[in-house]
This record gives C-alpha cells, sequence and structure tokens, in this order.
C-alpha cells in the first residue's frame, strides 16, 4: 500500500536534475539471504567499515606526520602529545588497522566455508584475496612509520624473509628495503607505499569488490541450490540489512573507542641502528603464524635451505588458495566437496595454533 | 752434616791459623791465615743447596782477599758470610782447589761476575721461589721473583743499566735490613733510593715522567721528619711502595694505587700500639671508609675520588694547616672554595682560628652534604655558631636559602612523582621528563652557592630551576587530568553509541514489523 510521501526540497532538487529509477530499482530489488549463516555476511560491511576508519584516520594523521630520520618518531610523538585529540586518531589507527585485518581474515574464511567463491564469483574471490593481501602490506609498511625500535627490527627480519626466496631473493629484498639495510630510505618507501600506492590499488580493487558483488548479488547458502524444496527467505538489503550493517558498525565504533582509550597505541623507544635488537622481536599478530612456523623448518632440508623451503611453501599454499575457485571440483553429484571444508578447518587451526605459540 | 767431623774441621782450621801465625809471613801462609778467620761457623753454613758446599780451605777469598783488597774483605762482613755463605755460593766454581784454573774452572760451575740483568736470578738461587733447607733455616722468601714481576724488575729487562738487587743492598758488605749499616736500613733507604729517584739524568732512561724530587719533599713531611731525627718507626720509602712488589702507581698491583692507597697509609695509622707514641688517632681509615669520598673510591671504584694523599700530600704528608684546609678541599672543589673565601666566614674563621671547610663538613669523615645542613634542628651545621633568633642577623639568611633549596629539591621530587603516576596511567610525559634534566643545573649551582653565605645567592642560582620544576609539574598535573577526561569522554561517547544501537535497533524492530503488517 503506497503512502503519500513528503519529498523534501533537497530530494526533490536531486530528482529534478537526475533520473534515479536505476537506483531506487536497484535499492528495491537487492536482497539477502536470509538463514543460520547470515551472520557471517556482516564481516565484509565491518571490513568495509574499518577501512573507511582507516582512510579517515590516516588522513588526519598524514596532515602532521614527517617521514625522516629526524622527524618520524618526533612527529608521530608531537601528535600524541601535542595535537588536540592527536592520541584518539593515531591509537584508533593503530587499532582499526588490526581489527580490519582481523574482520578481512574472519570475512575471508565466511566465504571459503560457504564456498561462495564458485562459479559465478571466481573473480570476486580473487579481489577478495587481493584485498587481504594489500591489508597486509598495509599493516606491514605501516608498521615501521613510527620508526621506534620495535618497528625497525620486526620490519629487518620481515625484509629479510624476502631474501631466501630462490634467485631474485636479496634482489627483492633490496628493493622493499631501498637499499641493503633498513634505513631512513626505506621508511620513506614505505611511506610512499603506505599513504599513496596501496591506497590507491587498494582503492581500485576494492571498487572492483563492491561492483562484482552488486552485480551478481549476495551468494546464497548451497544448500539452497541442492535443496529445490528448501524454504528461502531473503531481507531487503534496504533498509533491512544496511540499518543493521549500521547498527554492527556503530557496536565495532564502541569497542574501537574503548579499546583505543583504555589501551593507547604505545610509542615505544626511538630507532636506535647501532643497538642491538631487542630480546623477543616478533613480528605483528598476522604475521605470526608463518613466522613461528619457519623456525620449525630444519636449516637443510634435501640439500635446500630450510627456510627458504618454507617461505616457498607459504607461497605455493598462498597460491593454492587464492586459486581454489579453479582447483575446487565440485562432486558428481553437484555437492559440497567436503576435502575443502576439512582443508580449510586444517588451516585455520594451523593459524590458530601456530599464532598462540608465537605469542607465548 | 755430622757433629763430629765438624768439630775435627775447625781444630784444623784453627791449628792451620796458629801455624800460619807463627810463620809470619808469605802468600801461602796469608791464605791459611784467611781460611780459618774468614771461615764461617760450621752451623751456619748452607747444605745442599743452590748456595756452594763448604770448602774445607776457601781458596777464592784466601786470593781475592790479596788480589782485589777492600771487595774480599768487605765481604768478611757480609751478612751472606756470616751465614756460611762462600765466594763459590754466588760465584760458582771450586773453593776447595788451590789452583786457578781448576777453582775457576767453567765445568766447576764458575760463573765470574754476573752481569747486571743475570743478577736478580742469581741471588734468587736463595732469595726466590725454588725451595731449600738453607732457605727454610733463613726464613728467605721471594724477593727475587717480587723484584722481576715488578717495576723495577721490568725496567731492567728493557735496560741492563736498570736497577737490580745490588743497586739498593751493596755488593760484598751486605748487611741485614735491621743493620743500621745495610744502605736499606730505615734511616738509610730514602737517601738509597733517593741515589736513582732523584737523580733526573738515570731516570729519563726509565720513566722521564716520573718526578724526582720525592726525596725532597719525604724531607718536607712529617715522616721524613721523624726519619732524619733517627725514628726507625716513621714511614719510609717502602713502607708505602713495598720492598721488592714494588708496582707503578697505575697498576693495580701497587700499594700505592689509588683504591688501595687508604688501607696502606691504616696499617700504619690504624695501629693502636704503633701509633700510641705519637698520640695521633687511629680512626682516620674507619671514618674516611664511611665518608662520601671513601665510599666513591672504595666502594664505587671512582678513581678520581679523593684517598688520604689527595690531601695530605704523597711524599711531603702532613696534615693541611688551618689556613690551607679550604685551599686543598678547593682543588677540587674549586667553586665552593673561591666562594667561601670571598665570603664573610672567610674572616671570621680566620680569627677564631677554624678550619675553613672541616668545621661544617668534617675531615676524614666527609659525609655526603644534605640541605637539613642548613638551617635550625637535626643535621645543622649552622647551629653550632648561629641562633634562631631575630638578634641573629644570619637567621633570615640560614632559613631563606633553606626555603630556596627545599622548593627546588622537594619540588622536584613531587613533580617527578606526578609525572610517574601520569606515566602509570598511560600518559606521554617524555617532554616534561626531559625538561627536567634542565633542573641539574640550578641543582648543582645553587648548593655551590650556598658557600657565598650571603642573600640572594642561592635564590638567583634556584630560580631557572624552580620554574622548570614548576612547568613540569604543571604538566604532569595536565597528563592526569588529561587523564581523566579521556576517560569521561570515552564514558560519554559510549553512552551515545549505546543509545544510537539501541534506537537503531528499535527502528529496525519497528521497519521490520511494519513490514511483516504490510506483507499480511
Amino acid at each position: 500500500m503506497a503512502h503519500e510521501r513528503r519529498v523534501s526540497p533537497v530530494e526533490k532538487a536531486i530528482r529534478e536534475r537526475f533520473d534515479l529509477s536505476y537506483v531506487e530499482h536497484m535499492a528495491a530489488e537487492k536482497k539477502v539471504p536470509q538463514f543460520r549463516g547470515s551472520f557471517w555476511y556482516y564481516f565484509g560491511g565491518v571490513s568495509l567499515f574499518l577501512f573507511i576508519v582507516q582512510v579517515v584516520t590516516g588522513i588526519l594523521l598524514l596532515m602532521y606526520y614527517q617521514p625522516g630520520e629526524q622527524t618520524a618518531f618526533e612527529s608521530v610523538r608531537f601528535i600524541i602529545t601535542k595535537v588536540k585529540f592527536g592520541w584518539l586518531i593515531r591509537s584508533i589507527h593503530s587499532w582499526s588497522a588490526n581489527l580490519m585485518v582481523a574482520s578481512v581474515f574472519i570475512h575471508m574464511f565466511s566465504v571459503y566455508f560457504s564456498r561462495a567463491f564458485r562459479k559465478p564469483r571466481e573473480l570476486t574471490w580473487f579481489t577478495g584475496f587481493t584485498l587481504l593481501a594489500l591489508s597486509l602490506g598495509f599493516g606491514f609498511s605501516g608498521y615501521l612509520l613510527p620508526w621506534n625500535t620495535l618497528s625497525y627490527f620486526a620490519t629487518k627480519v620481515g625484509t629479510q624473509m624476502m631474501a631466501v626466496v630462490p634467485g631474485i631473493g636479496p634482489q627483492l629484498m633490496e628493493i622493499l628495503r631501498a637499499g641493503k639495510e633498513v634505513s631512513t630510505a626505506t621508511l620513506t618507501r614505505f611511506f610512499g607505499l603506505h599513504v599513496a600506492v596501496l591506497p590507491g590499488v587498494f582503492t581500485l580493487v576494492l571498487g572492483a569488490h563492491l561492483l562484482l558483488i552488486q552485480l551478481q548479488g549476495i551468494a546464497e547458502p548451497e544448500s539452497w541450490e541442492h535443496d529445490r524444496g528448501a524454504r528461502r527467505r531473503y531481507m531487503p538489503f534496504f533498509p533491512n540489512f544496511v540499518l543493521r550493517d549500521l547498527l554492527l558498525w556503530l557496536i565495532v565504533l564502541n569497542v574501537l573507542a574503548i579499546l583505543a582509550v583504555a589501551f593507547p597505541w604505545e610509542l615505544g623507544r626511538k630507532v636506535d641502528t647501532l643497538a642491538s635488537a631487542p630480546a623477543g622481536i616478533k613480528p605483528e599478530w598476522y604475521f605470526l603464524f608463518m613466522y613461528q612456523s619457519l623456525k620449525y623448518f630444519p636449516a637443510t632440508v634435501l640439500g635446500m635451505e630450510g627456510e627458504a623451503l618454507g617461505v616457498g611453501l607459504f607461497g605455493v599454499a598462498g597460491l593454492m588458495w587464492f586459486l581454489v575457485p579453479l582447483w575446487d571440483a565440485r562432486t558428481p553429484a553437484g555437492l559440497r566437496n567436503r576435502i575443502i571444508t576439512w582443508l580449510g578447518v586444517v588451516v585455520v587451526m594451523f593459524i590458530i595454533v601456530m599464532t598462540i605459540v608465537g605469542l607465548r | 752434616m755430622s757433629a763430629a767431623p765438624m768439630q775435627g774441621w775447625r781444630r784444623a782450621a784453627a791449628l792451620a791459623t796458629l801455624a800460619a801465625a807463627l810463620a809470619g809471613g808469605g802468600a801461602a801462609a796469608v791464605v791459611m791465615a784467611a781460611e780459618p778467620a774468614g771461615t764461617p761457623p760450621a752451623q751456619q753454613r748452607p747444605a745442599g743447596s743452590a748456595a756452594a758446599q763448604p770448602a774445607a780451605v776457601d781458596h777464592c777469598l784466601g786470593c781475592h782477599t790479596e788480589l782485589d783488597g777492600p771487595e774480599a774483605k768487605g765481604f768478611r762482613t757480609d751478612v751472606h758470610f756470616r751465614a756460611g755463605v762462600t765466594c763459590a755460593g754466588c760465584h760458582g766454581g771450586d773453593a776447595s782447589k788451590e789452583d786457578k784454573d781448576e777453582a775457576m774452572s767453567p765445568a766447576a760451575g764458575f760463573r765470574g761476575k754476573p752481569r747486571p740483568a743475570a743478577i736478580p736470578e742469581m741471588c734468587g738461587r736463595c732469595h726466590g721461589a725454588s725451595a731449600s733447607p738453607f732457605k727454610t733455616r733463613h726464613k728467605l722468601g721471594d724477593a727475587a721473583g717480587a723484584f722481576l714481576g715488578g717495576a723495577h724488575g721490568t725496567a731492567l729487562k728493557g735496560n741492563a743499566a736498570g736497577p737490580q738487587c745490588v743497586s739498593c743492598h751493596g755488593v760484598h758488605g751486605i748487611a741485614a735490613v735491621s743493620d743500621p749499616r745495610s744502605p736499606v736500613y730505615p734511616t738509610n733507604v730514602t737517601r738509597t733510593c733517593a741515589r736513582c729517584h732523584g737523580d733526573p739524568a738515570y731516570m729519563r732512561q726509565f720513566n722521564p715522567g716520573l718526578p724526582v724530587d720525592q726525596y725532597e719533599k719525604y724531607l718536607t713531611s712529617v715522616h721524613g721528619d721523624r726519619n732524619r731525627k733517627g725514628d726507625v718507626r716513621a714511614a719510609t720509602c717502602v713502607s708505602c711502595h713495598s720492598n721488592h712488589a714494588i708496582y707503578q702507581v697505575k697498576d693495580p698491583r701497587s700499594a700505592v694505587y689509588p683504591t688501595r692507597v687508604p688501607e696502606t697509609c691504616g696499617k700504619c695509622h690504624s695501629d693502636k700500639a704503633r701509633m700510641a707514641p705519637y698520640g695521633i688517632p687511629t680512626d682516620q681509615l674507619e671514618k674516611y671508609r664511611q665518608s662520601v669520598h671513601g665510599i666513591a673510591l672504595l666502594k664505587n671504584s671512582d678513581l678520581n675520588a679523593p684517598a688520604c694523599n689527595s690531601c695530605h700530600g704523597n711524599h711531603g704528608a702532613a696534615p693541611p694547616g688551618v689556613r690551607s684546609v679550604a685551599g686543598v678541599c678547593g682543588t677540587c672543589h674549586q667553586a665552593n672554595a673561591e666562594l667561601f673565601d670571598k665570603s664573610k666566614h672567610r674572616a671570621a674563621f680566620d680569627s677564631q682560628g677554624l678550619p675553613g671547610c672541616v668545621v661544617c663538613h668534617g675531615n676524614h669523615r666527609v659525609d655526603r652534604p644534605t640541605d637539613s645542613m642548613i638551617g635550625f634542628g637535626k643535621g645543622s651545621a649552622c647551629e653550632s655558631c648561629h641562633a634562631n633568633q631575630p638578634s641573629d642577623p644570619a637567621a633570615s639568611i640560614i632559613l631563606q636559602t633553606r626555603a630556596t633549596l627545599d622548593s627546588l629539591f622537594a619540588g622536584r621530587a613531587e613533580a617527578e612523582k606526578l609525572l610517574s603516576r601520569a606515566e602509570q596511567l598511560g600518559m606521554d610525559i617524555a617532554e616534561a621528563r626531559y625538561s627536567l634534566k634542565a633542573v641539574n643545573q640550578a641543582q648543582v649551582e645553587s648548593r655551590v652557592k650556598v658557600h657565598a653565605f650571603e642573600k640572594g645567592a642561592v635564590e638567583a642560582s634556584a630560580a631557572p630551576g624552580i620554574k622548570v620544576v614548576s612547568a613540569a609539574r604543571a604538566a604532569a598535573l595536565a597528563a592526569i587530568r588529561e587523564y581523566h577526561f579521556r576517560r569521561q569522554g570515552l564514558g560519554v561517547a559510549t553512552l551515545i553509541i549505546t543509545a544510537l544501537v539501541v534506537l537503531l535497533y528499535l527502528k529496525i524492530r519497528q521497519i521490520e514489523r511494519r513490514q511483516k503488517h504490510e506483507e499480511r
């Protein structure tokens, strides 16, 4: 039953200039499947929200941050001590970065376990995986920018891993470090990557990712596809899903505020390149499972350097994960391929266990 | 060696002497006469050791008394001769052989006159590390080893003109240390040392930087004065530097290495029996150990901290006079001494014969100065002369000075405490904490300015520090306020966001109810 709706002057002005029928049609038609696992759909939105937070706080930090030997650490100190609410912006930026990586991981695994990467959504998976890789790149490059002791040595260890790539490893490491050692040249390079290259690429890929979702609609649960008689319920995207998304965003914002104020992100001590590495140096938690696993590789395996083999295996595993839509074979009956589930469980368990061991 | 043959041997020697005397001359008779007179008592002869076995007749001494005269004759007075050591004991050879070639044959172990550098080794055959009944009997230590390991031994290794045993002890007429004829007898040893250490041309060969006026200074010291008057208990060179194990002052093994000086001086000055005749107190070392100087030197191993010799002098050791105390302290505490000299206290102290710095700070037991010394009451140094009464014009200066110091030092302590609290709350206070470093200068300067004993002197120095302290305190309080503001802000923000969440939830429910209603 249609109501006579009051139109605001702004809406009227817009409607006089633009044809909004396509948008209105899209908004009216867009639906989200409603079932037991619907909750996982929200992590895409949460990741998007946290990315927006990153962009906003990042731009604010950029107004004061100055990369350089004598300025990087000092400018961050200035931000957190002198700039009005600078401490809050910086703390939110750091916490939000971590939550975003966590959210993107959860989003990826939910897509994986629900097999939403299958035809016709292979491209969505590829772009999503690329966004995860870019998020990790954001984390890695941003970690160095405060130019404190921990970030310096973590970057040193992290970039060192590149050197074991057979053949081009040392060159790759040198490109990444902008020299043989981690230096202010590395800092400038990482700054450029963090505030220009990665945001540009990320925005493009994110645009593609969202466009694909828009074009193909939100994936429905696999069980609906196989069970013709299944009861299918949908929720309108506008306003139901969007409002629920907004609700979750507010909760995440609340969590973010509590974390930022109650546990302000530490600045640490300024880099002393001549000092020895602090004991127990570790990378950020999202790299920890790889770092910890590499420790278990023996020095040499079948004549190969153990670490190189480990990095190689992670490379192959990452590539396999990326390409899962291409090698995941449906069963002849078109039912779920259980190997995918078990493999996913093993990978999740592996990441969790290695991260916990690494944190201890 | 059994007693019976010895008695026979002595009897034969006595008979020979008698025969020679009766013969009344002739070289042979001289030799024979020399034997019994120069023959050491049998019970003192070295046996079975590095020292030569006694010859029934010591032909060496006989001939050399005739040929060389004084040197061989001098040996008859030598402590070694008396102990039974023959010429062969040092020079080797066979003293029983009358024939020169046989007696001085290398096959018989003849070494002749040793090279200077070989002398310590030669003496060390008895005065060294090796064990022998002779050494045990005469209680000989490892003097040669100590000498060779020390500064003199090092000098000798590098230059044959360097000192060796005979440089101090003499050659053939060596006397016991307790013998006043010995060059190392207490009243002689300083001159003996000065023979080399007072000779610039000689010393230049080994250590051109070493002063050569130690002996001159020593003569001006209390020790030197007593020594010159024949007091063998007064300290000489070897009392402090040791006799054989002498090391350079910069060598930690040296008895006069800075950290060992107090203990070396205390060897005598803490000995009540030794000091009793002089009526000197013996608690200086104990007091020094507890003093700020003693703690710095002995506990903290700060080699710049003063030891006994820093105030009393080393070779010219004497207590500083009343007028010179400030000068002595002022060699290190220069600014304090200058201010004191210009202050009213200088003249007042002089007129009453008070020895400057030590009146307030003490001498051997100099405690770490505290601000409670300034003022009235417990720990006050002013109170011994001044009174906290309006009639005393100094009272107001004293009280004002103390108040200024308190606001600087106590103010800083309070600011540090507040900053630590802010830091514990997670606030960044690095800048404020760093700014407090600037207060150090004001603190040192204002404590020094106390010695001007003038109105306004301390205040002027403390003012910049007090300003920094106030700013740091304000920064700490601001940080603590900011912390609470953030918590309150978080509370408000959380409430607002939570309210929005609730409202949104209600809105969603409302919309969905309406949708359901419309569907129906």
